[in-house]
């Protein structure tokens, strides 16, 4: 992994200092098969995500949203360009430096929660630190599921858990090794109203402590309450809105979906 | 990590436990086997017996350790061959579970040591539980070989501690090479694979199964090629290593081999489809189960339908090299007596006694045992069409017998019967070797002590001179020694030989089977374990629980039908092989198949798949399908 000084990056607010970006993508290209029936799912996309802030990711379905998440977190290779996470350039990390990053700069959440079901709460939030060699204290463990409001549901196991209070727990796994940056792919797709909500105070309450957060999300009024709305379109970044309202990014998810 | 390991099982059980089971029934197989083996290979000859019942004493023993060491091949085949096929199966189940691991930051290392570690856990548990079940095996096989009257009544396979250390050898051995490869196949699963909805995603056909079937069906081939220049021994030996070799590729295969032969069984409705979509979606699970199948039904049909072709050969070969019509059992030379009865063209009277022969001198004496047979070359020439080369026969020389254990011609060998030494012998001819077993050397009188020779036991082909009054000959040998027909003696011959070709089967495949066996109901256990997701959606989507317990059981009849085809196309290299050894031989391909104990073997796979199948997925569709929907893993 190299070092780099970042300046400014294409995409990035005009008039930030030059503080190296959350992440930074720089080109980057994902295609999947090849031949006739390949599908260039990034496509040379150039995008910063500062630092403390919030920023959505929106477009249509097949837009490449996950790829890019994917890409940004590496989980997936890029055929080109660069990925750097902080001042890190982790475009061609090995195996397990990747891992050594999920385990220690990183957090993910998912649409599907992706809990280990044989684990209750608590030894599921713990799970990042034990895999990083730790035996957290019980405080810690406990204060993260505090945090995300289920302190006395640590006991339980993933199947005696509602979905949103699953996806909670999910947060709070992401969150204890307290990440440089947490990653989120529709985290609230597969959840009512309600607990949509609680997951987005969380997160947003979160980034107002000054979390990095990238989310795909579908939700309008979710990506309004992130601080930026990055839009794609066939693998490309085609849109930026910062500060806008649910009603403003919904119609400009409309405008790309015609 | 151990909490993680802890958390799993109490989830996972039948996986560990299944797991654990395989190790047990591995340790105790060939803790058991090898116990038997060194008891039977250094049991003392009791002192104090005659010549005879020494001989029979030492071929009895020298059978038992040739059977125990079968055995001991045999059952250490499959501890390896289970054992391994059962974890990688068990790591194969946990693919989505380790990925989520690999999503929450746990590298290639950390997932390699977690599998590793927990082999080495049920290795140990497996082996504790083994060696005391081995005790168990061990009695069961003494036992058997002492009512095969090959042991002394009452022989028990001595208990000696080092076996202990061999046991935890064997048992951790076998983890660690059957979890070492998929560990490590495991460790380099993607995170990105946690997120996929089903598991399975992983290639099935991986570059190790196709080496492995490549190589064992190449030596399967060769196995097959050269099995006939093997002789009645070697050629069984290679014919039963052929189909082993071909069992293992066509396991290897599985995963193609499975779906591509479902095909072909024809099912119809909703359940059949939903059955021969469950065998595509589950092909590692399918291939798993079909693993045992075909190697427990490739090496009981190899090995029974070898058995049984050899026995039908060697019946047909004694028919045809024996002429006369009247055998006479009695003491001694009494061919004179039995010539000048009235009524009889002619005789042959064949003397049998224990032999030793040696080989070379000094310090480099090899011995053999055996069996000679005194004759009248003339008369053993008439008496066996075929064997003119005995008319070599003279004075003080041997001929090769129709066994294999005498020497070639030209050869010069220490001669030992009962209890004489004759000195050295030249061997001057051989006649031709035989599939049944026969006598080793052929020797004259001249060169055997009369006494020796008069107290052994003999028996005397009878041709009746034409028109010859049948009764009264018989009546008139009967006063010398009980008589019976040479078509009922060899009749009985072979029966006997049958019952011996059932009782060495089961004292060689026996335990081995039922071990093959669990493996079939494991497999059938651990690839139900995870699927309580998958058939809560399909309960889900319209099906009651009775049609879900249908198909799943239809899946099971499928597969194990695959697993039959296939385990008899693996048999099927060491008929060929079986075919080729008994033609040059005896000069007559002979293939007699066991079709009994193939209809019982078949019966017994579907009734245990069909009953394994329906506990387990009843069972697996005991919540209510809402319940399981939600929670992830
Ligand atoms: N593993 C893969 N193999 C092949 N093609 C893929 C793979 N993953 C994604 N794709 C393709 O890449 C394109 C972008 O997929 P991606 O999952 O990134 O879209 P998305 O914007 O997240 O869609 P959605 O909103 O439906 O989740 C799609 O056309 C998809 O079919
Ligand atoms: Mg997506």
């Amino acid at each position: 992994m190299v070092p780099v000084t970042t300046t400014t990056l294409a995409g990035a607010h005009p008039g930030t200092t030059p503080v190296a970006a959350a992440v930074a993508l720089r080109g980057i290209t994902r295609t999947y098969g090849d031949g006739p029936t390949a599908v260039r799912a990034v496509d040379g996309v150039d995008l910063a995500f500062p630092r403390a802030t919030w920023t959505a990711v929106m477009g249509p379905s097949g837009s490449g949203k996950s790829t890019l998440l994917h890409c940004a977190a590496g989980l997936e290779r890029v055929d080109s360009g660069q990925v750097l996470l902080g001042d890190t350039d982790i475009t061609d990390a090995s195996d397990d430096e990747l891992a050594a990053l999920r385990r220690e700069r990183i957090g993910f959440v998912f649409q599907g929660y992706h809990l280990v079901g044989a684990l209750t709460a608590a030894q599921n939030v713990a799970l990042p630190l034990r895999l990083a060699g730790r035996r957290p204290p019980r405080a810690e463990v406990h204060a993260a599921l505090a945090m995300v409001g289920l302190g006395d549901r640590a006991r339980h196991r993933p199947r005696e858990l509602s979905g949103g209070q699953q996806q909670r727990v999910a947060i709070a796994r992401a969150m204890v090794t307290r990440p440089e940056v947490l990653f989120a792919d529709e985290p609230t797709g597969a959840l009512d109203s309600t607990s949509a909500r609680t997951v987005l105070d969380l997160l947003g309450a979160m980034a107002a402590r000054g979390q990095s957060i990238i989310m795909v999300t579908h939700d309008p009024a979710a990506a309004a309450r992130a601080g930026a709305v990055v839009f794609l379109r066939d693998g490309r970044v085609v849109d930026r809105l910062v500060g806008a309202g649910a009603h403003d990014v919904a119609n400009r998810l409309v405008g790309l979906e015609r | 990590m151990i909490g993680l390991s802890r958390a799993t099982f109490t989830e996972r059980w039948p996986l560990f436990t299944g797991a654990a089971l395989t190790v047990c029934l591995g340790v105790a197989l060939v803790q058991s086997s090898l116990l038997v083996l060194i008891s039977a290979a250094t049991l003392p000859v009791p002192a104090g017996l005659d010549p005879a019942a020494r001989a029979a004493f030492v071929d009895g023993s020298s059978t038992a350790v040739t059977l125990s060491a079968l055995t001991l091949a045999f059952s250490a085949f499959l501890a390896v061959f289970i054992v391994s096929s059962t974890f990688a199966f068990t790591v194969a189940q946990r693919r989505q579970e380790l990925a989520l691991l690999r999503l929450v930051g746990a590298d290639r290392g950390a997932v390699r040591r977690l599998l590793v570690g927990e082999a080495v856990l049920l290795a140990v548990v497996g082996t504790a539980a083994g060696i005391p079940v081995g005790i168990a095996a061990t009695r069961f096989q003494s036992g058997l070989l002492a009512g095969l009257g090959m042991v002394p009544a009452g022989f028990t396979a001595e208990w000696r501690s080092w076996i202990l250390g061999v046991s935890a050898g064997v048992g951790i051995g076998v983890s660690l090479a059957g979890v070492l490869v998929a560990a490590r196949r495991a460790g380099r699963v993607r995170p990105l694979e946690a997120l996929r909805d089903t598991g399975g995603s992983a290639r099935v056909m991986t570059a190790a199964r196709w080496g492995a079937g490549v190589v064992f069906a190449a030596g399967a081939a060769a196995l097959v090629i050269i099995a006939p220049v093997g002789g009645a021994a070697g050629g069984q030996a290679m014919a039963a290593n052929a189909a082993l070799c071909l069992a293992v590729a066509l396991s290897a295969l599985s995963p193609l081999l499975v779906p591509a032969v479902a095909r072909l069984v024809p099912t119809r409705g909703p359940i059949g489809e939903l059955a021969v979509a469950a065998l595509g979606d589950g092909v590692r699970r399918s291939a798993a189960i079909a693993a045992p199948v075909i190697v427990l039904v490739g090496l009981v049909l190899a090995q029974a339908g070898m058995l049984t072709s050899t026995a039908a050969a060697g019946e047909a070969e004694q028919r045809r090299t024996t002429a006369g019509e009247l055998v006479l059992d009695a003491r001694g030379p009494v061919g004179d007596r039995v010539t000048d009865l009235p009524g009889v063209a002619w005789a042959s009277t064949e003397t049998v006694l224990p032999l030793a022969v040696t080989w070379g001198s000094g310090d480099d004496v090899e011995s053999d045992d055996g069996q000679a047979l005194v004759v009248d070359p003339a008369a053993y020439a008439t008496a066996h069409p075929g064997s003119d080369a005995v008319a070599a026969l003279h004075g003080r020389v041997a001929v090769a017998g129709p066994g294999s254990g005498g020497g070639s011609p030209g050869d010069t060998v220490g001669v030992r019967v009962g209890d004489s030494d004759l000195g050295p012998l030249p061997i001057v001819a051989e006649v031709p070797d035989a599939i049944s077993d026969g006598a080793d050397l052929l020797l004259t009188a001249d060169s055997v002590p009369a006494a020796e020779l008069a107290a052994a036991p003999s028996r005397t082909l009878v041709a009746l001179a034409p028109g010859a009054d049948r009764d009264a000959v018989v009546a008139a040998l009967s006063a010398i020694g009980p008589v019976s027909t040479v078509a009922d003696r060899i009749a009985a011959d072979a029966a006997g030989r049958d019952a011996t070709t059932v009782a060495v089967f089961i004292v060689i495949m026996g335990l081995g089977g039922v071990y093959a066996l669990i493996g079939v109901v494991n497999a059938v256990v651990i690839g139900t374990a995870p699927r309580p997701a998958e058939f809560a959606t399909a309960r889900l989507s319209g099906l009651t629980r009775g049609q879900v317990v249908r198909a799943a059981l239809l899946e099971s009849a499928v597969v194990t039908t695959v697993g039959l085809v296939l385990g008899g196309v693996a048999a099927g290299a060491s008929f060929v092989a079986t075919l080729a050894v008994t033609s040059r031989m005896t000069g007559t391909p002979t293939l007699v198949l066991p079709w009994d104990l193939i209809g019982a073997l078949a019966a017994g796979l579907y009734l245990v798949t069909a009953l394994t199948s329906t506990l387990t997925t009843w069972s697996a569709t005991r919540r209510a399908p809402v319940a399981l929907l939600g929670a992830a893993t």
